[in-house]
């Protein structure tokens, strides 16, 4: 009598997964799901991306080892130019609260001038340094965030790490001192 | 002949690997490279100042060689009047006589 139960049960889930995979596939192919990024996911769909990148993020990030000289002048200075030429259209800069760029992106580029829990990502301690190391060397799918490993090593990655560990407190003369490559600069070590 | 084919696929592969590394250089951006706006520091406030604060290492680092150049360029203007004084000084102390 359980095994009759068991296996009529079984079949019932069968049937289910299987209306779910066609339905699915029919989902997929009926083109209906808005793709532009001028229209936003659904509550749900956003839930679920979310949930996905962070906890992939989590789990690859947190062997990762931390320079224990991430504080100093020397790879702020490095750091703060890379970020200036890489990263300011899309993560701005102080005193700046758009550019072309973030208002049409989808998800909107987090503001990295301003403090974690005003772009809801946490800023301070040892995993907020290794999810940014390694978002900004691996980038994250369908973002519009690229990975930085082609043509940039791990030690010039980290000098970002460093700049953005100090950018939210940074006034808008500070900033543009630390990140100019002109002539009165050392040539940042280059 | 397949050695050569080989040789030439690894060493064309390589340099078009060398030159995309190259693109991201730093030097490739030092085009028309922003000047820091040291003259921004002379207006903060000094009392705020911490020297042992890397941010404040960093700027200093970046204008050093500007304000040096700025205050050698002062001293020698500095030198050059005070010299300019002195030859007029003579000058007229010549006329006098």
């Amino acid at each position: 009598m359980a095994v009759r139960n068991f296996l009529s049960c079984a079949k019932y889930l069968l049937v289910a997964a299987g209306i779910t995979g066609v339905g699915g596939l029919a989902f997929l192919y009926s083109g209906i799901y808005p793709m532009g990024a001028d229209v936003p996911h659904n509550a749900l769909t956003y839930w679920g991306l979310e949930t996905l990148r962070e906890r992939s993020i989590a789990q690859a990030a947190s062997d990762i080892k931390v320079p224990k000289d991430l504080d100093s002048a020397e790879r702020l200075l490095k750091g703060g130019a890379d970020y200036n030429d890489m990263c300011a259209g899309c993560h701005l800069q102080p005193d700046k609260t758009q550019t072309d760029f973030t208002l049409g992106l989808y998800p909107a580029p987090p503001n990295l001038s301003s403090n974690g829990s005003e772009h809801g990502h946490d800023d301070e301690g040892e995993y907020a340094q290794q999810r940014q190391f390694w978002i900004i060397k691996h980038g994250i799918k369908a973002s519009g965030m690229p990975a930085w490993a082609p043509g940039h090593d791990d030690e010039r990655i980290w000098n970002m790490v460093a700049f953005l560990k100090r950018l939210p407190g940074l006034s808008s003369e500070q900033y543009q001192i630390l990140t100019a490559r002109g002539e009165n600069s050392e040539g940042h070590g280059h | 002949m397949k050695i050569k084919i080989l040789t030439l696929a690894i060493a064309v592969s390589s340099l078009a690997f060398t030159l995309s590394a190259q693109a991201h250089a730093p030097s490739e951006h030092m085009k028309g490279a922003e000047k820091p706006d040291c003259a921004a520091m002379k207006n903060m406030d000094h009392s705020k100042m911490d020297m042992q604060d890397p941010v404040m290492q960093a700027m200093m680092k970046q204008c050093m060689q500007g304000m040096q150049h700025d205050e050698a360029s002062a001293s020698d203007g500095h030198e050059q009047s005070e010299r300019g004084g002195h030859h007029s000084d003579e000058k007229s102390a010549e006329h006098k006589h």
